[in-house]
């Protein structure tokens, strides 16, 4: 376990870099030396970010895809399970076989949808290790520039790759500034 | 707010060479000429039928350009980047609303086999009666010639200060550009639902539906865009449009799917209302459409404009790959006109399909323009 001088455990090694267009070409080259544990922060989307980290597709729609298909199900389940076998009323002169399935339409739509957001919402949460109080990264305090004008990239030491002096040098060869070991709280 | 970090050199201007294409062009302008023989004889041999066949094929290629129109106008409204590159398709297919200007006018001269209230004398019809105040027909013909003058008007302002921008380049014309969308966005949706009310709603007067304005603009944005695919990737295989990327594709894959989905909301709110109250005066539009030889015509219509491309759309890999896109982009397209030929039709044939060769015949003829016509593949500069 890393420590620094003060003794705080070693969260990563962070650079902050001047313009969107430099994390761009620096998030690439750490793609390249083969970083697994490590991520960019900006105060707006950079397009074509995800493809310079090398991250890949994410898995996000298939949880949303899920979601989606038990919402319908669901829907499907309590709407044709009453009005076809447990309990069949006549509706405004409507049949309650499954041709009535015009009036259920809405239903399986917004069960659908539902099930779908409220999938993508928590599955998003749990993806980026959401809720949490607090971040590490905030004790950098050139890192509360990030909502502002500020563009960083943090490697983290949990990486396999993470070497305090060579992870250095790395991002002193593609331009960072300001290069500094943000540690844990404890 | 985002930023695109690639640094992109700005492509130089292409040019489309109608000579290398003079063979595809005159064969075109033979079928062309073939067909309005063809379409000709079919109105001498039988006037109804052919009315009819004719409505069906100019609304089906009115929608395709109105779509385009529409596209061209949103990118302007809202500053969109990824169009740029296609939009010259999107301003040249528009433009095409001249070319059916004329197409328009056997429309106005065989009326009378196809709007039924342009036969009836005042004070016979109660329900036409109140009604008098809007369809009659010097107002029908004033109409027709406005919703042209309008979106035409909107169509060939955008195409002229995009050719001027490829000439000198001036940022003023973007301005200019954005100016004109603002205007169009209301012109376009007034004009593009009043031609429907008058053009299909009217083809049986006592029907009603407050939908059918967005229900036609829903197909016609869907379809024009999967047009838009075609034509982008036949413009590529002939050696155009490089700077057309999979990204570009994948955005117009999304607006394929987009629309499918937003189609078919439309279209089920206007048929579960109808389904719901069940009054005669509304629901006498699907009886004729969901009975007899029409009934699978309908079903099909459901599932292939909505549930097969919304299933395959939502895969991402289609939208990336070109090819594939195609084949759903021409069903689409099918889908649109076998869309338009449940509208039209019926009420010609009120029970049974009569699949006449006429119909098909004037596809053939008018599809000639939209593929002749995207000659002027001219500066793709990517702005900003």
């Amino acid at each position: 376990m890393m420590r620094t001088p003060s003794g705080h455990k070693v969260y990563a090694i962070a650079a902050e870099y001047g313009s969107a267009t430099e994390l761009y070409e620096a998030a690439k080259r750490v793609r390249d030396a083969g970083f697994k544990r490590w991520d960019v922060f900006s105060p707006f989307p950079i397009h074509g970010m995800d493809e310079a980290m090398g991250l890949g597709k994410s898995w996000l729609s298939a949880v949303v895809l899920i979601g989606g298909i038990t919402g319908l199900l669901t829907a499907v389940l309590v709407e044709f399970g009453p009005s076809w076998g447990l309990y069949p009323v006549i509706v405004h002169g409507k049949p309650f076989n499954w041709q009535t399935v015009p009036a259920f339409f809405p239903i399986m739509f917004e069960l659908t949808v539902l099930f779908a957001a409220f999938s993508a919402f928590f599955a998003w949460q749990i993806m980026n290790g959401l809720p949490r109080w607090h971040h590490p990264l905030f004790n950098w305090d050139r890192f509360s520039r990030v909502t502002n004008d500020g563009f960083f990239l943090a490697i983290e030491a949990r990486d396999p790759r993470f070497s305090e002096t060579e992870t250095h040098d790395l991002l002193v060869v593609t331009g960072g500034m300001h290069i500094t070991i943000v540690h844990e709280e404890d | 707010m985002s930023e695109r970090s690639q640094v992109m050199p700005a492509p130089e201007g292409e040019y489309f060479e109608p000579a290398r294409f003079s063979g595809l062009s005159l064969l075109l302008a033979g079928g062309a000429v073939v067909g309005l023989i063809l379409c000709l004889f079919g109105a001498l041999k039988d006037q109804p039928q052919f009315s009819f066949s004719w409505l069906f094929a100019f609304i089906y290629f009115f929608t395709l350009c109105c779509g385009c129109l529409f596209w061209t106008i949103v990118h302007h409204a809202t500053d969109a980047e990824w169009s740029v590159v296609v939009r010259r398709q999107l301003e040249n297919i528009a433009l095409l609303l001249f070319a059916l200007f004329l197409f328009a006018m056997p429309i106005l001269i065989l009326r009378h086999h196809l709007f039924e209230w342009m036969n009836i004398p005042p004070g016979k019809d109660a329900v036409l009666d109140s009604k008098r105040q809007y369809l009659n027909w010097s107002f029908f013909v004033f109409r027709a010639f406005l919703y042209f003058i309008l979106l035409g008007g909107v169509a060939f302002l955008l195409r002229r200060f995009s050719v001027a921008q490829d000439r000198d380049g001036n940022p003023r014309c973007t301005v200019w550009m954005r100016k004109i969308a603002f205007a169009g966005l209301p012109i376009f949706g007034l004009a593009l639902s009043f031609a429907a009310f008058d053009w299909l709603m009217g083809l049986n007067f006592r029907w009603y539906s407050t939908m059918w304005g967005p229900y036609i603009f829903a197909g016609a944005a869907g379809s024009s865009m999967s047009l838009l695919v075609l034509v982008t990737t036949a413009l590529r295989k002939a050696g155009y449009l490089r700077v057309v990327t999979l990204e570009h594709y994948h955005i117009m894959g999304k607006w394929m799917l987009a629309f499918s989905v937003f189609w078919a909301y439309i279209g089920f709110s206007q048929y579960m209302l109808y389904w719901y109250a069940n009054i005669p005066e509304e629901t006498q539009y699907f009886l004729v459409r969901n009975t007899e030889s029409w009934w699978p015509l309908s079903m099909l219509l459901v599932i292939g404009r909505f549930f097969g491309p919304f299933a395959i759309l939502l895969l991402q890999g289609i939208k990336k790959r070109p090819n594939q896109l195609c084949i759903v982009a021409g069903w689409i397209l099918f889908m649109q006109a076998l869309d338009m030929y449940i509208i039209v039709l019926p009420s010609l044939h009120g029970t049974g399909v009569h699949l006449s060769v006429w119909d098909f015949l004037l596809i053939g003829k008018t599809s000639t323009f939209p593929v002749r016509d995207p000659r002027l593949v001219e500066s793709l500069r990517l702005r900003n």
